[in-house]
């Protein structure tokens, strides 16, 4: 008997909505993650008036950065219906390689980071695409791979970056605006272009929302899925460069968690998991409502303790607002 | 029990899927309700088993006021409904399938009562001269066994009326027949049975009265024998179709170089085979599920790789070892399942009709330029949608399938192959398909057609080739003067 029982998926007319009840459920769901961010931004602003100052929203930004950076790269993960898991570890070890030679290469160490990134987000996605093993195993051990090397190349003792230029160059500020803000923006015009205006960004929705059909029309899946996951471990090199220079050092604890932060901003800004759709403006949201959720709440002084709780919450909420049921039918 | 309907109207926002209906069905009497896509069958159908509710009009059985509001409330008042899609869990055995949502019936000391569960299963199966046995694992039964018990589970709860929407969807000949020779069963024992289906042959070998529907209004009540195929399908569609489903062949037939050829080619599930497609011939494959015809197309389009032999595609020897170097050889494949193989239902009727060969400047997709090919093809090939951002899963399955065509024919292919391009598609959508392949031949492409729709074959086909256990069995060069036994004594 045939493998391929018939699933369907067409809907019959009579189960259609009214158009205008539609779209007004269509519209609530659009911009709920901007709407979240106003009401956070309206609350922390009443609660205590040094949020709004220059100088903390240039903290925010700046914090924000390496989150939004890893979850540019997420969003197209996610868009092709995979996941990356060793996000975090990746940008650990990116940030290890610029800090151990930017004593040599100076602002140049940009070059050896985004190649490590590069390579083990390449090895990620060859053993997904021609291994045939789902990204998230492949991903999760990655996770524990990448990190472990970090250990062993550290032993677990911080790599402190001195070089002036270097400092200067990736987290200096020019105006009073960080430069890691500036090249951050450099970033979301690229990974923009290259989903709403590139031939590469259409192969990515119809891998994440067919992958069979995808194949059968004649595009190159397995190239697509190696694609994504280079790019993801491009921008985490970008990513642990950034955070290097930042603390002026990379420590094997950096990053981690990073990788669900970063699930979590590309899905609080509207990208489903289940691929096929999504948006870059989405994760720009999704990042800084996880950014600013996590300052404003120190800002206001709320117990660190009750903190997750509230983060967690802020997840669940606005998936539960924003996920379109009509489409996904079945929820694992 | 007798159910009478009477004035049933039902809208979907806008869209008045039923206005007025009446129908009565008798108990013993198999009842077909006929009509196209869209016509308002199925809601009708829905209605009748609490599965959606109606604005107006009343429903009685036997005399008394109907109202179901769940499915669960109408099964409790004898009316149980069989859906279109396959509703088995494959990871159970066959009595738990039958019997599911009420195991606890066969709940001893806590434990559950295969044996008796077994037993109750097998009767009930039994019951519905069906060749199943309980001990079975699922996997070995075809889809026809399947929707069988499913129909067995109807039973479970002894109803008197069962009602099946179109529940042949997703079967070919020798499945379907096993469900159609079941619904018999249940009328020759007294049971109401009512079925949805655009299916003429299905409605000639069981229905014993039928009802017509078109844009959710009643054309009519029939008995069985009162029209003739043609007159049932002109009062579906609302106008003539005396001038026949299929256009003209061309009065010579194709010749040239092969565009596409076969040299003993073999692989899984094919033994050699040798075969040649001239430009703008139609080549129809006829055979039972597998019995190698798909098997050849998707060795062509690159998705199963040859064993052995050698293909040649105008003339150049091409052997697509993925689908990527068959479209880009100009070989398009149109796949047998639309939802899960053909296109994308939540991407854009423009995303999907340019899916295969996207406009590009240079790395970009050229958007106007997408947009110019998609208007147009829209327009060749009449695909109803609001306009070509529209979602392709709001499309009716004529204009998915439409769709599917089209991204293929986008592409300006060299072969096109096509498996059971028409499945479920109703009759309107499919006149406009056949045009439409009919004169992409006459513009010299090769089309290699893979369907269980053995009229469609006979009449669309330049030639035929019937493929029985993963070989050709015959070959028949004029399809005109053949006939659907002659093509399945060659199947069998």
């Amino acid at each position: 008997m045939s493998s391929a029982k018939p699933t369907v998926t067409e809907r019959a007319e009579t189960t259609q909505q009214a158009p205008d009840a539609r779209s007004r459920r269509d519209d609530i769901r659009r911009f709920f993650p901007i709407l979240l961010l106003l009401v956070l931004v309206a609350v922390f602003s009443f609660a205590s008036p040094r949020f709004l100052q220059f100088n903390n929203l240039m903290i925010v930004a700046q914090q924000a950065v390496v989150l939004l950076v890893a979850a540019l790269g997420m969003t197209f993960v996610i868009i092709a219906g995979s996941i990356d898991l060793s996000v975090g570890a990746i940008v650990a070890l990116a940030a290890l390689v610029a800090a151990a030679t930017s004593a040599s290469l100076g602002i140049y160490a940009i070059v050896p980071a985004c190649l490590v990134g590069a390579a083990a987000g390449l090895v990620n996605g060859v053993v997904v695409a021609k291994g045939k093993v789902p990204s998230f195993i492949v991903t999760l051990g990655a996770m524990v791979v990448y990190r472990g090397i970090v250990l062993f190349f550290t032993r677990g003792a911080p790599i402190s970056i001195d070089d002036e230029r270097f400092l200067d160059l990736y987290s200096g500020r020019t105006a009073g605006i960080p430069h890691s803000v500036l090249i951050a923006i450099l970033l979301i015009a690229i990974a923009a272009v290259m989903l709403n205006l590139t031939v590469f960004g259409r192969e990515v929705r119809a891998v994440g929302g067919g992958e069979r059909i995808a194949l059968l029309t004649g595009i190159r899946v397995d190239r697509v899925k190696i694609a994504i996951f280079v790019l993801s471990g491009l921008m985490c090199g970008m990513a642990g460069l950034l955070q290097g220079a930042r603390a002026m050092a990379a420590t094997a604890q950096l990053g981690e968690g990073l990788e669900l932060d970063a699930i979590a901003a590309v899905v609080v800004g509207g990208t489903p998991l289940t691929g096929g759709v999504g948006s870059i403006q989405g994760t720009i949201l999704g990042a800084l409502i996880i950014t600013i959720l996590s300052n404003g709440m120190n800002i206001v002084g709320l117990d660190p303790y009750f903190q997750n709780i509230v983060k967690g919450l802020v997840l669940v909420l606005s998936v539960f607002v924003t996920i379109d049921r009509k489409k996904i039918g079945i929820i694992k | 029990m007798k159910i009478v309907a009477t004035d049933i109207a039902r809208s979907f926002g806008s869209t008045r899927a039923l206005s007025g209906v009446s129908i009565t069905l008798e108990p013993g009497r198999v009842h077909a309700l006929v009509g196209e896509n869209g016509a308002g069958k199925s809601t009708l159908l829905k209605i009748l088993a609490g599965a959606e509710r109606s604005d107006a009009g009343s429903i009685a059985i036997d005399g008394r006021a109907y109202a179901p509001r769940s499915l669960a409330e109408a099964t409790a008042l004898g009316v149980r409904l069989v859906f279109q899609e396959i509703t088995i869990n494959p990871s159970l055995s066959i009595a738990e399938n039958v019997f599911s949502g009420q195991l606890a019936r066969f709940r001893k000391r806590g434990l559950l009562n295969q044996a008796a569960m077994n037993r109750a299963a097998q009767a009930l199966l039994d019951t519905l001269a069906v060749d199943v046995s309980v001990a079975q694992p699922l996997a070995r039964l075809d889809l026809g066994q399947w929707k069988c018990i499913e129909v067995a589970r109807a039973l479970s709860t002894e109803p008197r009326a069962v009602l099946f929407d179109e529940s042949t969807a997703f079967l070919n000949h020798r499945e379907a027949d096993q469900l159609l020779a079941a619904m018999r069963a249940l009328g020759d024992r007294g049971l109401v049975v009512a079925f949805v289906s655009h299916h003429l042959a299905e409605i000639d070998a069981v229905a014993d009265q039928l009802t017509i529907l078109k844009d959710g209004r009643k054309v009519g009540d029939f008995t069985a024998g009162e029209l003739d195929r043609e007159g049932i399908q002109s009062r579906m569609v609302g106008r003539d179709l005396s001038r026949g489903l299929y256009p003209p062949r061309p009065a010579t037939r194709a010749s040239g170089e092969p565009m596409l050829r076969f040299s003993n080619v073999a692989a899984d599930g094919l033994e050699p085979t040798s075969l040649s497609v001239a430009p703008g011939e139609i080549l129809g494959i006829a055979g039972l599920k597998g019995a190698g015809g798909e098997r050849i197309l998707e060795v062509a389009a690159g998705v199963v790789r040859p064993r052995g032999g050698s293909i040649t595609v105008g003339g150049a020897p091409l052997a697509a070892k993925t689908p990527a170097e068959g479209w880009a050889a100009r070989i398009a494949y149109l796949p047998g399942e639309r939802t899960t193989e053909g296109l994308i239902v939540d991407a854009s009727v423009l995303d999907n009709l340019v899916m295969a060969k996207p406009p590009r400047r240079g790395p970009f997709f050229d958007r106007a330029k997408a947009r110019a090919m998609a208007q147009a093809m829209i327009a060749r090939l009449l695909i109803k949608a609001s306009s070509e951002k529209a979602r392709s899963g709001s499309l009716s399955g004529g204009n998915l399938q439409k769709v599917v065509l089209g991204k293929c024919l986008a592409i300006d292919p060299r072969v096109l192959l096509l498996n059971n391009p028409t499945r479920g598609v109703d009759v309107g959508a499919r006149t406009e398909i056949y045009r439409s392949l009919r004169e992409a031949a006459k513009e010299g492409l090769s089309i290699v057609m893979v369907s269980e729709d053995l009229n469609e074959l006979i009449g669309l086909s330049d030639r035929i080739l019937v493929m029985r256990e993963k070989r050709i069995a015959a070959s028949i060069d004029d399809p005109a003067a053949t006939s659907e036994d002659a093509i399945i004594r060659h199947m069998t």
